[in-house]
This record gives structure tokens, C-alpha cells and sequence, in this order.
């Protein structure tokens, strides 16, 4: 009984948070289908202004470009960043002693700074080194970042050592117990890495916006302040492109969620 | 399925990083030396990045950021001066202000001005500021040939700086009262009784308005200077003296203003919303029966199509007992700067010069987008006076470039958005029951401070 | 840390010399290499990407000036700081929401993360999918969707109307104590489900059977919860800690976007006034580079204290 009433709780809690987590998403979907003064009188439902809409933004706005220059960016930054990332934080743990333990502090000091500090004289390096405007330009500076290293080397924690003394034993080489033994085995941490770092660099706005002079090399969010500048600001436009703006981080981690929440881990145990 | 997905793109990862992941630790220190040997990396976009000026002889880049509005005044522009430069280009790239205000901060600090464009467009409030701050971001157009006098004297102040021209004035940001008709009528009045009035006039009819209609006359953002700062240039006030020192306590134009706008909040003539949105929301939803702005929010007005007609436009009201009071202001507007990375100065003025100085035809091509122009031969074209049925068939345009030519000058200062928000700060204080003084001397201290290196 | 030209020696010719000469080694002495190895790209790019600008910042912040005419005035930045109110506001403002903010979302997060680790609850991935979708909603939106949420005539307010809690609407976003309590509110919903991430990554190192075990032996929920789910998460738990110790102290989207600062500043977050300081005002770098700092320094310690207590191995 009590079991019941615990379960039902759990559910009617979960069926809450959840409601009021997707709320503002709904509202946003709800929004790109609505004409513009109707969004600010604070309708609801849906309307049937969405292909309205869709034609304006359009028109005003380069979508296609934007969102081709997202996904470039941000699938580069994602890929580069994990691979250089896992193999830092696997390297900081399974080889941790006093010294690597301090370099790991020293390292997390680099996220501490507000990038607005830095921001300038990075952008003098980067103008110096001609790299204004181009997907390297973008990624460098987001490619090693403490929290990423930091990530991989606490669940490297978890890592059983046996596995590596056997695998050593076996005569594997040390990057081939990093990619035969701990890649597959950390899949999960791998996904939840996957996710965050595309939603941080499909998300990047400061960096690219003072790096990024030419109109071909806008990035979404870019896209979207752009229509909110201006005297006027056409609503249901703009909830279509912050929409679509949104969409890929949650496909993303819709197609990723099982990877990273359902154990696979005992696989190799 | 997605196990094996998830598998195959972190392989490919793997492989990437190897060449890669190597491959940028090794370039990314030459980032830092000199460049050279960086090069292969930066293929992609060095060319326009190195100088987006230079692209060509006749061709001139400019960052703005409207496309309804600036944008396509600049494309309009474009057309006309094309008609007798043929071989003459622009290339706009879209730059919201937020943007151009970081990129130029960033590029003249960092000492990379080859990074700018040859043109941009500035809020008029950050011009002083900016050109003080990096003076050797801008060229001086004083004897370009562009004839400045020809723009409304209060508008073409904002980008002078030491007696030199560094803007040409564009768009109009010229202060208008709108007003509900149809929801005066049901108070007894009508817009004439609300043109050429003092702000006590302004209260008493506001409250008789807000007793029989229950709505107020004015809304505006909390924590926003912006009816204050309109308040202020109406009676040619400022928060600096003429050297630029910080001049609020014992500003009595100042003061004035703080007592009226607490006045307002106090009597709920005026209703305050907590941002932008949902102040464009109180207009569009009848829950106000007017406003007092730049003229641009006409065009957030005219979003609501349901009530043309129902809409019209005076002149804001006075301030009672004060030196120099007026019923024009100035809320807003951006003038064009000819960088100093414009490798063809002449060219860059005489297109200024001869299009948003020069070109009625200009100005009658925009007027369609709200456009308005500052350049006061515009005013007296046919374009001008067309009736506009939103605004109850009124020649609203012709009316605010004839406001616009009465407005006092505006004393911005260097530091003028330390003041406006030090005095946001007093005058929420004051709204929640502070003393005028006490926090007019706090504002003067705050700004003091700031301007204290 | 060794210098650069020793790091990038060992990475340059590391992996093939390690091998060659893999018997004049000792066990130790080679895998302390490999470790090397396997960390210096990483290491590198941070050094270049962020500790050369921060030094770069570092001297900017001994300097004073209107944009770029800058010159040397010591530690004239730093002491100027502990007079300015509004810096002394903001740096309130940020511990307020630290301290009650970070607890509360993190143990919600925990929460939510191990009621969605069980394997016989249903709908798991969409309950998974809905509370992460707050850190992927666009700022845009959800700033929209607050302030109105909390406007006079908003949504709370009616409800709170209809309920007999008030008798007319209360400007939530116009008091300084509610308007930060609703950042606080604002802050907890879009980052809760973003930290759920983590320990549902970290809950799949911990075996099943685990839990199955301590079933059997009759604990509670609850038990279970601070027994073996929250010990054995720690490494996990010690991240987000830090991590949203740093985001908190460095807050700046929900300061801009939800409430300006206001009223009065009573909401305005340091990085708030730091990038005003940079690029609303007369950019003054020397200043907004020393009140950087300061965020280091403090956000430093904090970390410091958070690896002690933390980050032991077992």
C-alpha cells in the first residue's frame, strides 16, 4: 500500500516538475505560430500565423547559413573538445600523483575569470593570427576546457584499476587501454560530455559575435539578436527562430539520454 | 541502433583528435608569436578579416542593423548614388548596436582598427563617448564638404565632439505624445486639450481619465531613465555642466523632473511595467491610453492593426515654473561614422554627404519604413505631408520634422549611461518613498566615483 | 606546472622515445610520462587560450585610463573597489544567490536524478527529456516568459489574487527581496535539469545490484538515497559543486536579461557591472579587469576548500 502511494507520488511529482520545466518551450512553439501583437497580448493556444512567420523570417534573416554554421562549429567543437578532454582528465586520474594534482587545480583557475576579462586580449591574438571569421577561429578557445578534463577525470574515478593491471598483463600499450578499455566502458560519461559540449558551443554567443565580421559566418543565436534589434521586434518571428534555434540541443539529447541514464557500464565488469 | 551510432561518431572522433588534437596544440603557440607560420589554418576567412575595408576601390563596407529600417535606408541610399557613381558598391553586414559597440571596443582596444568597417552607425547617446574614448577609431568630417547645418541643430550635436563633426546625422528620434482618442472621448476630452500643455495640466486630466476610464495615460519600463532623460532635454537640461562635470545635486531642472515623475507614479497616471515588452504589450492591449516616446514607437503602435484610426499625435507637455522649458525632446536616434580604417574618405563623405545629407529623394524613398529624417529639407517634400490614417489622417510626419527643428540640444557628456543609470537608481528610490535630494547626491557621487579613474 | 618547452618536448617526441627506449624506464617513471602525454594537448590549449590573456589581464588590471590610454597605478584598482557601492552591492548579490541557490538546485538534481534511475519507472527518457529542456530553452523566451509570469497583472499574481494570499497584485520584479528570490527561482529551473545530467552519468558506474542488495536487506528509500547513492556519487558531486559555484559567482544572463539589475541594483551580479564597466560605460579595462580578479580569487578559494573537504581517493 504504502508502496503504492510512494510510487504515485513519485509520478505526480516527476508529472509536475516536468510541466513546469517545458512550460516556457511550449509557450515558445505556441508563440512561432501566433502574429505578433497577439504574442504580446499574452496568447496561448496556437495559432495559424506559423507559415506567416516563417516567410518573414526568411526573409529578414539568413537562416539556412546560420544554421549551417551552427552545426559546423558546434559538431567540430564537440568532437575535437571530447577526444582532447577524455584523454586529459583519464591521464590526470590513472596517472594522478602530487605534481598532475596540482597542474589539475591550476588548470580549473582558467574557467574563474569572467570571459569578458579576456576577451580582449584573446581577440588581439586571434586578429594577429588571421583567424577572424573561421571555424577554427570559433573553436580554439572552447576546444580544452577545465570543466570537460574535470568531468572525465572524476569518472575516470570510478574506473576500476583491476581492468587496467589486466589489460596491462595482456600486453596492451596505455593508448590502447585508453581506447579499448576506457572508451567503451565510459560511454555514459562519454554521451552526458556530448550533449553539454554541444549545447555550450551551439549556445556560444559573446566569443563569435566579436570574432565573426562577415555575414556568411553567423551563427544562430547570432541570428537571433539580430531580430531582436531594432525599434520593432516582430514576436512570432522571433519565437520561430529562437524555435528552431532550440530544436538540435534537444534532438540531441533526446537521441543521446539513453546512453548516458541506462547502464552499460557492467558490460565490462 | 543508437548505441552503435553514439559508438561510430566517437570513433571518428578518436581519429580526428589523433590528427587534429595534435595538430592545433602545435599551431595555437604561433597564434600567439606573430602569425606566420599560422597561416594555412586561417585560409578560410583571413582575406576579409585582415581588412574588410578594402575590398575594392568603389566599394564601401557598413555595419547597421535594421533590416526594415536602417539596412534599408542604406540600400536605398546605395540606389540613389549609384545613379550617378555606377561602378560604386556597398556591402552591409548586419551588426546588431549591442555588437558593433563590443567589436569597436574590442578592436580599439586591442590596437587591430584594421578590423573595423568604413562605415557604421551609432546610438547617438554612445557617440560621445565613443569618439572621446577612441578617438583614433574615427575620421573627422568636418571639412568633407558635408553641410551639417542643414540638419536639426539638437540632432546633429550628438556626434560633434571639440567643435569636429564625427557623424552624419540619420534617423529621428524626435519625442511625440500618442494618444487614445477613443478613450479621451469618454473622459470629455479631445488631443487638443493635451497639445501644448504643462505637466500639471498633464496630471489633472490624467486622473480625471483614469477615474472614468480606469486606464492611465503614460506607461513606462521601472528602472529606465528614458522618460526622465525626455523630460530633462525638454527643458535643455542636462546631468553635466558645460566642462563636463557631473551637475546634479542643485540641478534644479533636475529636480523638477524627479518630483513630476514621482507625481505621476504617485497619482497612477503613470503605470510602470518591468521591461520592454511588456510596456509595447500595455499600448498594443489598450491598458494605457497613450504614450510619450521617440517617434519610432509608432511603429510598435501600428502593430496592432485592429486600431487605426484610433491613434493621435501631439506634442509632449512642459515643465510649470522652469527656464527654457519646451514641449520637444529627443528620445533615441544613431548618426553614421566614417572609420579610420576607410581607406577612401572622400568617397565614404561624398556618399554620406550626397545621399543622407543631400538626397530629399533619400529621405521620400524611406519614409514607407518610419524612417524620419533629421535633414530638414526632407520636411518640406510632398511625401511629408500625406495624411496617415493610422494617426486619425493626420500629416504626422511633416509634424514631427517641425518638432524635431524646435528641440533643445542635448549636453550627453562622455559619461552619459553612468548618469542615466545612477539617476534610474534614484528615482526607483525615490518612487518607493526617498527623499529627492538625498538620492540626487548619491547619483552625483556614483557618477563622481565612476568618473574618478 | 613545468615549463611549456619541457611540456611540449615530452609531447613532440613522448610517444615514440617512450617506446624505444621503453627498458631503460622504470614501471612509474613510464606511466608518469604517458600520463603527461595524454594530458599536454589539453594542457597546452589552456595555457594559450587562458592563462596568456589572464596574464595579459593581470597586468591590465595594475593600469587605469579611458579606453586604450592606460597607465600604471599599482593596487589603486583593487583597494577603489571596496568603495564602490554598487560593486559592494553586487558581490552581496552573488553570494545571496551561492548560498541559497547551488544547495537547492543540487539536491534537487539528485533527486530527480535517482527517482529516474529506476529501472521499473515508466516514461523514463520523456520525463528525462522534459527537465533537461530548461538549459536548452533560448534565454530570449524564457526571460520573456518570467517577467511575465511575475508581472502586476501576471499569472502568480492572479493566482495568488484568486487564492485570497492578496488583494492586489505585488510587483514581484519591483522589490528587492522578491526580485531575488525569483533569479534565485529562475536560476533553479534552468540549471536543475542540467546537473541531473551528471548523476545520471555518474549513477551508471555504481552496479545495479547495489541497490538490489540494500532491497533485500529492507532499507528505506531514503536510506538508500544517502547511503550508497550520495557516497558513492561524490566525485560527481564534488564537479557540480564547483561548477555551479564558479557559474553562480560569474551569474550574468539572469541579471541582464530578467531584471537589469534592478530595482536599484538590488539584483545586479558582478559580471553584470563588470561588462557594463567594459562596454556600456567609458570602458574603464583596468577596473573591470581588477573586479575580475577578485572573482578568481574568490571563486579560487571556495574550490579550494570544496577539493579539501571533496576530493579524497579512497
Amino acid at each position: 500500500m504504502t508502496r503504492k502511494l510512494r510510487n504515485f507520488g513519485m509520478y505526480f511529482f516527476l508529472t509536475v516538475v516536468s510541466f513546469i520545466s517545458v512550460f516556457p518551450l511550449y509557450w515558445m512553439a505556441a508563440a512561432a505560430t501566433n502574429k505578433s501583437v497577439d504574442v504580446i497580448r499574452g496568447k496561448l493556444l496556437p495559432g495559424t500565423y506559423l507559415v506567416e512567420n516563417m516567410k518573414n523570417l526568411l526573409s529578414i534573416a539568413k537562416v539556412g547559413p546560420a544554421m549551417t554554421n551552427s552545426f559546423k562549429y558546434a559538431i567540430v567543437c564537440t568532437l575535437v573538445s571530447l577526444v582532447v578532454c577524455s584523454l586529459a582528465g583519464y591521464g590526470f586520474e590513472i596517472y594522478h600523483d602530487k605534481v598532475k594534482d596540482g597542474v589539475m587545480s591550476i588548470i580549473l583557475l582558467a574557467m574563474m575569470v569572467p570571459f569578458a576579462a579576456t576577451m580582449i586580449p584573446l581577440f588581439q591574438m586571434f586578429s594577429s593570427a588571421h583567424l577572424l571569421n573561421s571555424t577554427l577561429g570559433f573553436i580554439l578557445p572552447s576546444i580544452s576546457t577545465p570543466f570537460l578534463i574535470m568531468m572525465f577525470r572524476q569518472s575516470a574515478r570510478s574506473f576500476p584499476h583491476d581492468i587496467i593491471e589486466a589489460a596491462r598483463i595482456d600486453g596492451l600499450s596505455e593508448i590502447g587501454i585508453f581506447f579499448k578499455m576506457f572508451f567503451p566502458t565510459m560511454r555514459s560519461t562519454y554521451a552526458a560530455a556530448m550533449t553539454i559540449t554541444f549545447m555550450n558551443a551551439w549556445n556560444n554567443y559573446l566569443w563569435p559575435k566579436v570574432i565573426m565580421m562577415d555575414e556568411n559566418s553567423i551563427t544562430m543565436p547570432m541570428l537571433i539578436a539580430n531580430l531582436t534589434e531594432g525599434y520593432t521586434t516582430d514576436y512570432g518571428s522571433l519565437m520561430l527562430g529562437v524555435f528552431l534555434c532550440t530544436i538540435p540541443t534537444v534532438i540531441i539529447f533526446f537521441l543521446l539520454q539513453k546512453s548516458f541514464a541506462e547502464g552499460i557500464t557492467g558490460a565490462v565488469k | 541502433m543508437k548505441r552503435k551510432l553514439l559508438s561510430a561518431v566517437l570513433s571518428v572522433a578518436m581519429v580526428a583528435t589523433l590528427l587534429v588534437g595534435c595538430g592545433s596544440s602545435a599551431e595555437a603557440p604561433a597564434a600567439d608569436t606573430a602569425g606566420d607560420t599560422a597561416a594555412p589554418a586561417a585560409e578560410a576567412g583571413s582575406e576579409e578579416a585582415a581588412a574588410p575595408a578594402a575590398e575594392g576601390e568603389n566599394t564601401l563596407t557598413v555595419w547597421c542593423w535594421d533590416p526594415a529600417f536602417n539596412i534599408n535606408a542604406m540600400k536605398e541610399a546605395e540606389k540613389v548614388y549609384q545613379k550617378d557613381h555606377p561602378d560604386f558598391a556597398l556591402n552591409v553586414v548586419e551588426t546588431p548596436w549591442q555588437d558593433i559597440q563590443t567589436k569597436l571596443t574590442t578592436a580599439a582596444t586591442s590596437g587591430q582598427l584594421d578590423t573595423l568597417p568604413d562605415i557604421f552607425l551609432m546610438q547617438d547617446n554612445a557617440f560621445q563617448k565613443n569618439v572621446i574614448s577612441y578617438p583614433d577609431a574615427f575620421s573627422d568630417l568636418t571639412s568633407t564638404g558635408i553641410d551639417f547645418s542643414q540638419f536639426a541643430p539638437a540632432k546633429a550635436a550628438y556626434s560633434v565632439v571639440d567643435g569636429k563633426n564625427y557623424g552624419v546625422p540619420f534617423d529621428n528620434g524626435t519625442v511625440i505624445a500618442c494618444y487614445r482618442t477613443d478613450i479621451l472621448e469618454q473622459a470629455g476630452f479631445t488631443v487638443d486639450d493635451f497639445t501644448d500643455i504643462t505637466w500639471s495640466d498633464y496630471i489633472e486630466k490624467g486622473k480625471v481619465v483614469l477615474e472614468k476610464t480606469g486606464k492611465p495615460l503614460l506607461s513606462c519600463q521601472a528602472g529606465e531613465s528614458d522618460v526622465i532623460c525626455m523630460m530633462l532635454q525638454s527643458t535643455g537640461g542636462s546631468f553635466f555642466d558645460a566642462e563636463g562635470n557631473p551637475a546634479m545635486t542643485g540641478n534644479d531642472k533636475l529636480k523638477a523632473v524627479m518630483n513630476v515623475y514621482a507625481e505621476l507614479v504617485k497619482t497612477g497616471v503613470l503605470v510602470e511595467v518591468n521591461d520592454w515588452d511588456q510596456y509595447v504589450g500595455s499600448l498594443n492591449n489598450e491598458t494605457v491610453a497613450g504614450t510619450i516616446n521617440g517617434c519610432w514607437i509608432m511603429a510598435s503602435i501600428q502593430g496592432a492593426a485592429d486600431q487605426s484610426g484610433k491613434w493621435a499625435v501631439t506634442n509632449m507637455p512642459k515643465l510649470e515654473g522652469v527656464d527654457g522649458a519646451t514641449n520637444y525632446s529627443n528620445n533615441g536616434g544613431s548618426s553614421w561614422a566614417v572609420t579610420s580604417n576607410c581607406k577612401n574618405l572622400e568617397l565614404a563623405a561624398d556618399f554620406l554627404g550626397s545621399t543622407f545629407g543631400g538626397s530629399t529623394e533619400l529621405y521620400d524613398n524611406i519614409i514607407s519604413t518610419g524612417a524620419l529624417a533629421t535633414y530638414l529639407p526632407a520636411g518640406d517634400s510632398e511625401a511629408y505631408a500625406e495624411p496617415n490614417e493610422f494617426f486619425s489622417g493626420d500629416a504626422v510626419s511633416k509634424k514631427i520634422t517641425e518638432f524635431a527643428g524646435k528641440t533643445p540640444s542635448n549636453n550627453t557628456g562622455v559619461y552619459y549611461y553612468e548618469a542615466r543609470d545612477a539617476v534610474a537608481v534614484a528615482i526607483t528610490n525615490v518612487v518607493a518613498g526617498s527623499d529627492v535630494d538625498s538620492e540626487l547626491k548619491v547619483a552625483q557621487d556614483t557618477v563622481s566615483f565612476a568618473m574618478g579613474q | 606546472m613545468p615549463d611549456g618547452g619541457s611540456v611540449r618536448h615530452i609531447h613532440y617526441k613522448g610517444g615514440s622515445q617512450v617506446k624505444e627506449k621503453k627498458k631503460k624506464f622504470t614501471l612509474s617513471q613510464k606511466h608518469n610520462a604517458t600520463g603527461w602525454v595524454f594530458l599536454t594537448p589539453a594542457a597546452l590549449l589552456i595555457v594559450i587560450m587562458s592563462f596568456v590573456p589572464m596574464v595579459r589581464a593581470l597586468f591590465l588590471s595594475f593600469k587605469t585610463g579611458i579606453g586604450a590610454n592606460m597607465k600604471w597605478v599599482g593596487f589603486y584598482n583593487y583597494s577603489r573597489m571596496f568603495q564602490d557601492s554598487v560593486f559592494l552591492q553586487s558581490l552581496f548579490n552573488n553570494f545571496f544567490y551561492l548560498i541559497i541557490q547551488v544547495p537547492i538546485m543540487l539536491v534537487l538534481a539528485l533527486v530527480l536524478a535517482s527517482m529516474l534511475n529506476n529501472k521499473n519507472l515508466r516514461f523514463k527518457g520523456v520525463f528525462r527529456t522534459m527537465i533537461f529542456l530548461p538549459c536548452a530553452t533560448s534565454l530570449v523566451s524564457y526571460a520573456i516568459i518570467f517577467r511575465s509570469l511575475f508581472a502586476v497583472d501576471g499569472f502568480i499574481n492572479t493566482v495568488l489574487i484568486k487564492l485570497g494570499f492578496l488583494n492586489t497584485g505585488y510587483n514581484f520584479l519591483g522589490h528587492p527581496w522578491s526580485a531575488r528570490i525569483i533569479i534565485i527561482i529562475a536560476l533553479v529551473w534552468r540549471w536543475t535539469g542540467y546537473n541531473m545530467v551528471f548523476y545520471l552519468s555518474g549513477l551508471q558506474n555504481i552496479e545495479y545490484s547495489v541497490y538490489e542488495a540494500a532491497k533485500i536487506d529492507g532499507a528505506s528509500p531514503f536510506q538508500t538515497f544517502w547511503k550508497i547513492t550520495v557516497p558513492l556519487l561524490k566525485p560527481t558531486i564534488l564537479l557540480t559543486t564547483i561548477m555551479s559555484t564558479n557559474g553562480t559567482l560569474q551569474l550574468f544572463d539572469e541579471s541582464v536579461n530578467l531584471t537589469n539589475g534592478g530595482p536599484a541594483n538590488a539584483t545586479v551580479t558582478m559580471s553584470h557591472y563588470i561588462y557594463n564597466m567594459s562596454f556600456k560605460y567609458v570602458p574603464n579595462f583596468g577596473y573591470s579587469a581588477a573586479m575580475s580578479y577578485l572573482i578568481l580569487i574568490l571563486v579560487a578559494v571556495l574550490a579550494f576548500i570544496q577539493m579539501k573537504v571533496g576530493d579524497k581517493r579512497d
